[in-house]
């Protein structure tokens, strides 16, 4: 198409610009106005709490061992005797941490989760590594009450597996027990 | 009243001025800017954010001086006020009513536009002194812009004179009272004046020597403080200027259709001041509008379009006033 002789984009950027002038602003005045934020936001961690409200954290340390920048250093004293633990300090650098969830996903308890706080903003340094929980007991580490695979009449016993490599010549059992764990 | 306390309060009247101006272009920037942009410009400090210009004046007036290293020292410190005080000067001719204007200049069009033109030295000087190559080449290209725009904006600024029969300010305003605007038979050197304007007041689409995106703040990078106020005072100013001369030129000065122009008392510097800011607004409204042009295309723009126009529709002008006058026997 050849080069018009009057510039008609000029105008058209101009009438653009005009309306843009008279619309509602697509910005939102901030620190009092906020959007809600959506609810699958993930943001800092936090620790869960149970319903009396004590934490359900058991101090295992897999968090602190998932985490690639080492965010999480969890404090931890073991009694001797009950080896029940004790959370002296459970400390969480909010200032390195990337939200990246893999704590989240490897805690086998549900204890932490990622909350949709996006104001992660602080005053000062010491409000960035922070106490998530101060000198409480960890929560005993017990199994949720799991339906147990047993439970099922026809199911596989758990001996089936570790009897395989003794029993060569598959038996019927055997092979039962081989596509069931398949 | 003695002359001299007669000619310092003419001076401080004009500074006053020219800060008050520079105070509410700040503001109508960040607001008509703002809402151009769909964003929401000041909000915090009193009613829409009209107080945050006392803290940035406070930051401008607190701030360090800093005097970087390897500078020309005497040209570093004297550039800003190379700047400021032609943009000061401007302000003397500017005719606000019939009578309210500092000095009554009989050349006040040739004055302005002459005194603008001392503006892109200082640039220069500012950009050469600050031993810093971003401040050199906007300062470059602030002279090469000149050297673009002055000629059109100079030759469409003939068209109303000669319609005027006059160089003066006031008596252009006057005589458009007694005729008509003069941007009806002048419309291609509005236009072109208005281009030019954008070019001299450093604006968006061809701010070549601050050029935010390449060039960090061009000529006035190193600069910091006050000494950066008064250039930034400067180009409000600078701002002001251009649109108050479009407003003399073409569209009749303070005064209004059908209204005696020079009975119309208080009325007349608030028409004019009306006028001047919707020629700012308007400024606004193309800065908010266009991306920035290049270099070579602003070059290009200026000498083998605006040029070119200008001449000939000068010319043309010329032409036809003089058959005007020998058809109707007057000389001109």
């Amino acid at each position: 198409m050849s080069k018009k002789w009057f510039p008609t984009g000029i105008f058209k950027a101009l009438g653009i610009v005009w309306k843009n002038l008279w619309r509602k602003n697509i910005v939102i005045d901030y620190p009092w106005e906020k959007y809600p934020m959506p609810e699958r936001a993930r943001w800092s961690v936090q620790l869960k709490y149970d319903e009396e409200g004590a934490i359900k954290c058991t101090a295992c340390g897999i968090c602190e061992k998932t985490c690639p920048i080492c965010a999480i250093q969890i404090d931890v004293t073991t009694d001797p005797e009950t080896r029940d633990k004790h959370i002296n300090h459970w400390e969480y650098e909010r200032g390195g941490c990337m939200m990246c969830g893999l704590c989240v996903e490897s805690c086998p308890f549900d204890a932490i989760y990622q909350d949709t706080n996006i104001e992660l903003a602080h005053e000062s340094r010491d409000l960035i590594r922070i106490d998530l929980a101060t000198d409480v007991d960890a929560a005993k580490a017990k199994r949720a009450a799991a339906p147990k695979p047993a439970a099922k009449p026809d199911a596989p016993k758990p001996e089936a597996g570790e009897e395989k490599p003794a029993t060569k010549p598959a038996t019927e059992e055997g092979g039962k027990a081989d596509e069931s764990l398949a | 009243m003695n002359p001299w306390l007669n000619a310092a309060l003419r001076v401080l009247a004009c500074i006053g001025l020219m800060l008050l101006n520079g105070a509410l272009i700040i503001y109508m920037l960040r607001k008509v800017l703002g809402h151009m942009h769909l964003r929401l410009g000041p909000t915090e400090l009193g009613p829409a954010g009209i107080i945050q210009l006392i803290p940035d004046v406070v930051k401008l007036l607190v701030k360090e001086d800093r005097h970087p290293g390897k500078t020309d020292r005497w040209l570093y410190i004297l550039a800003p006020f190379i700047i400021f005080v032609p943009a000061l000067m401007t302000w003397m001719a500017i005719p606000f009513s019939n009578h309210l204007m500092a000095i009554d200049l009989n050349l006040g069009v040739l004055m302005i536009l002459s005194f603008l033109t001392i503006g892109p030295l200082g640039v220069f000087a500012a950009g050469w002194a600050s031993h810093n190559k971003f401040a050199l080449i906007g300062a470059m290209r602030a002279i090469g812009g000149a050297i673009t725009y002055e000629i059109p904006m100079v030759l469409s600024a003939l068209v109303p004179v000669m319609l005027a029969g006059s160089l003066s300010l006031k008596d252009i305003s006057l005589a458009q009272a007694g005729s008509f605007w003069y941007w009806l038979p002048g419309l291609p050197c509005l236009v072109i004046f208005f281009i030019s304007s954008i070019m001299e007041t450093n604006q968006s689409p061809f701010d070549m020597s601050e050029a935010e995106g390449e060039l960090v703040e061009g000529f006035n990078v190193e600069y910091s403080a006050m000494r950066f106020g008064f250039m930034y005072l400067a180009e409000f100013a600078n701002n002001f200027i251009m649109a108050a001369i479009i407003v003399c030129l073409f569209f009749g000065g303070w005064t209004l259709p059908f209204v005696n122009p020079t009975t119309m008392g208080w009325l007349a510097p608030v028409v004019f001041l009306i006028k001047t800011y919707l020629v700012i607004f308007l400024f606004m409204f193309v800065r908010g509008t266009f991306s920035r042009y290049r270099v070579d295309q602003m070059l290009a723009l200026g000498w083998k379009k605006m040029m070119p126009i200008a001449i000939v529709y000068t010319a043309l002008v010329a032409f036809v006033l003089k058959v005007i006058a020998m058809k109707t026997g007057g000389g001109m």
